[in-house]
């Protein structure tokens, strides 16, 4: 070894230790735990994760996937409106505002939900005092709706920010041809501004899939436990039974599913490097 | 000036805790927040007045049975270790750990030798889910669950498992519970559940276990799973209570304590009562014990002699947090005012807990029917 390379080597080591002791060994330690019993291989937790959370999967995958989404379309709407919007005090209203949730962390926007949305909270409150809804109508939105409501709430500006500076730094000329051809605003924004920007809003909401599926508070404060996502479950499992190679299955199952989002992002983030490349 | 003299004592007293006072008495409580408070704000000073020179250090180690558990870890690795003296000199536990504990010869048989020892004679203070923990502990309190109802939407409120299943199916979603994943009332919903209609609830609260009774629980289970169509799965224990107090169930088990605290916070309507179900629903003790080689065990039973004797029961336990007392009630007459003892026993009265207050499961059944819960009735 050269005398560059290994004080390359000695500068990365502290971090490289890091990583493996904070993430490499205990990722490795819960992967045997979930495959093994008794020190020899075997899929029984996996038996038993399925058995009693089939629906909690289902559920978590269902919810993040709706969250996800709808993150996508809202992103879209504001970012494309901070864009095109011709409106300015509109636009400098969004501007203002839209931010405001990415410095509210998770477990806050979950305790400010659970009043906001029950049946008679602050929401339905406010529509039957003006007279939109009768209060037989209210119904409470503490179950999945909370969740994916306080998800997208909390992730959009997140990926509105990426988007928006993403749109801001395209050729405007693009936009400003298709509106002397006549194209109208949502037109333009769907088919010459959002192609331009699709890789971003990808990585955005995959990091927003990544993020929301390991958010223990909300569901546990927004909804009741039944069903529940896979985090509750990984928590319970522990505090209840002291039962860790369950929960460790279920957190590899958590894995795959994030490791299908990642795979999307590693693919962009290669394709990139190889395009700086060229 | 004042914050910087408190912000320096505060540093002070972390690093050097031992230089504190010439005594350290170092107490860990598991529970939430409201038991470190107990003993920091009102056990602490209380001792180290009738104690000079000595320092009480409470250490919470978090809710529920995880926090007895780190407290068992702890003790159970320095006796591993071999220490010559234990970190912890009182500890307060929940009754799983208290149990296992003993059992492991972790924890000291002090209370014959504290005068306030033969002021207890419930059944918890001998026996803690299976195990037999005479002479290691003392309870500090009982506390039990109950149905907690708004008397203005429910003019007769059942009075059994059985009434209530007919009640919510002609009243649906009236009634909320928190599943089995949010805190212990629901838990207890639960097993009183099984308890009612599962068969033969004294094997499941006394022993002596066998893996096969949980196959006897599936008609209780799918009955179950079919009242909770007919019920809200609220957040959280405090989550049933919010929902009882916005007027959007009329029912629902609350844990005793949490629904005094609340009422005379002014967070419930005043017309709400309390409700004992036949044939009973599970309440616990917390337990006050001296580790086996704790190093100030002769101040830690002095401490816990404080801690239950009549006047600081009646005065901490009872008037302050709302349980019910840790050793015999006819010991608290005389040390209480009439209004705080007729509130305790207004809705529920000793006859009612003395016929329907029951002990949890003993562990392996109560491990049985959260799992037998996850599988048939959530999943």
């Amino acid at each position: 070894m050269t005398r560059t390379t290994s004080l390359g080597f000695l500068l990365v080591a502290p971090a490289l230790a890091l990583v493996a002791a904070l993430f490499l060994w205990p990722l490795g330690y819960s992967l045997v735990a979930a495959f093994t019993d008794g020190g020899r291989l075997s899929l029984v937790h996996f038996a038993k994760a399925h058995e009693l959370y089939s629906t909690d999967i289902v559920f978590t995958l269902v919810i993040v996937l709706v969250s996800t989404a709808l993150v996508g379309l809202v992103s879209i709407i504001i970012a494309g409106v901070l864009t095109l919007s011709e409106t300015p005090w509109l636009v400098a209203i969004l501007r203002q505002m839209y931010r405001w949730p990415l410095f509210i962390p998770f477990i806050v926007a979950g305790q400010c939900m659970r009043t906001f949305l029950a049946k008679n909270g602050l929401m339905n409150n406010t529509f039957v005092s003006l007279g939109l809804l009768d209060p037989s109508q209210t119904a409470s939105l503490l179950d999945w709706r909370g969740i994916v409501i306080t998800f997208v709430w909390k992730q959009a500006p997140f990926v509105i920010l990426m988007l928006a500076g993403a749109m801001a730094s395209i050729d405007r000329a693009t936009i400003e041809a298709g509106r002397n051809l006549g194209a109208s605003r949502p037109r333009c924004l769907v088919e010459i501004v959002l192609p331009q920007v699709a890789q971003t809003l990808m990585v955005a909401l995959v990091l927003s899939f990544v993020t929301m599926l390991s958010v223990l508070s909300v569901p546990m404060m927004v909804a009741g436990s039944q069903p529940t996502m896979l985090t509750v479950d990984m928590a319970f499992r522990i505090n209840a039974y002291g039962d860790y190679p369950t929960a460790n299955a279920l957190g590899v199952i958590s894995y795959a599913m994030t490791a299908v989002a990642a795979w999307f992002y590693l693919r962009h983030t290669v394709r990139q490097q190889r395009e700086a490349e060229r | 000036m004042k914050h910087l003299s408190l912000a320096l004592s505060l540093a002070a007293s972390l690093a050097f805790p031992a230089l504190a006072g010439a005594q350290t008495l170092n107490v860990a409580t598991a529970g939430d927040q409201n038991m470190v408070d107990y003993i920091k704000d009102f056990l602490g000073p209380m001792f180290e007045k009738a104690n000079p020179g000595v320092k009480v250090v409470a250490v919470g180690t978090g809710p529920g049975d995880s926090g007895s558990q780190k407290i068992y870890e702890k003790l159970s690795a320095q006796k591993a270790a071999n220490t010559e003296k234990w970190d912890f000199d009182v500890i307060v536990a929940h009754q799983k750990m208290a149990g296992q504990m003993v059992s492991e010869g972790l924890l000291s048989k002090y209370r014959d030798r504290i005068d306030t020892g033969k002021l207890v004679s419930s059944a918890t203070a001998a026996n803690a889910l299976g195990t037999n923990v005479e002479g290691f502990v003392m309870p500090m309190f009982q506390s039990q669950t109950a149905i907690a109802y708004n008397a203005d939407m429910v003019k007769t409120p059942p009075a059994s498992y059985a009434e209530l299943q007919d009640w919510a199916k002609a009243n649906p979603k009236k009634f909320g519970y928190n599943g089995i994943k949010g805190g212990m009332s629901g838990v207890a919903f639960a097993a009183g559940w099984v308890y009612a209609f599962g068969g033969d609830a004294n094997r499941l609260m006394k022993g002596p276990y066998d893996a096969a009774t949980k196959g006897g629980w599936d008609n209780a289970l799918v009955a179950l799973k079919a009242f909770n169509q007919n019920a809200v799965i609220t957040p959280g224990n405090a989550g049933t209570l919010d929902m009882l107090n916005r007027g959007e169930i009329a029912m629902g088990p609350v844990w005793v304590d949490m629904f005094y605290t609340w009422m005379n916070d002014g967070k419930l309507p005043p017309n709400m009562k309390l409700k004992l179900l036949a044939p009973g629903m599970p309440g616990q003790p917390m337990y006050y014990a001296v580790p086996a080689k704790a190093a100030q065990a002769a101040l830690a039973e002095k401490f816990i002699a404080m801690a239950t004797s009549p006047q600081v029961q009646a005065d901490g336990i009872v008037k302050k947090f709302n349980w019910y007392p840790g050793i015999d009630a006819q010991h608290l007459q005389g040390k209480l005012d009439d209004a705080t003892w007729k509130k305790l026993f207004t809705d529920l009265t000793p006859d009612d807990l003395s016929k329907n207050a029951k002990p949890f499961p003993i562990a392996p059944y109560f491990n049985d029917i959260l799992e037998s819960y996850e599988k048939k009735v959530a999943n």
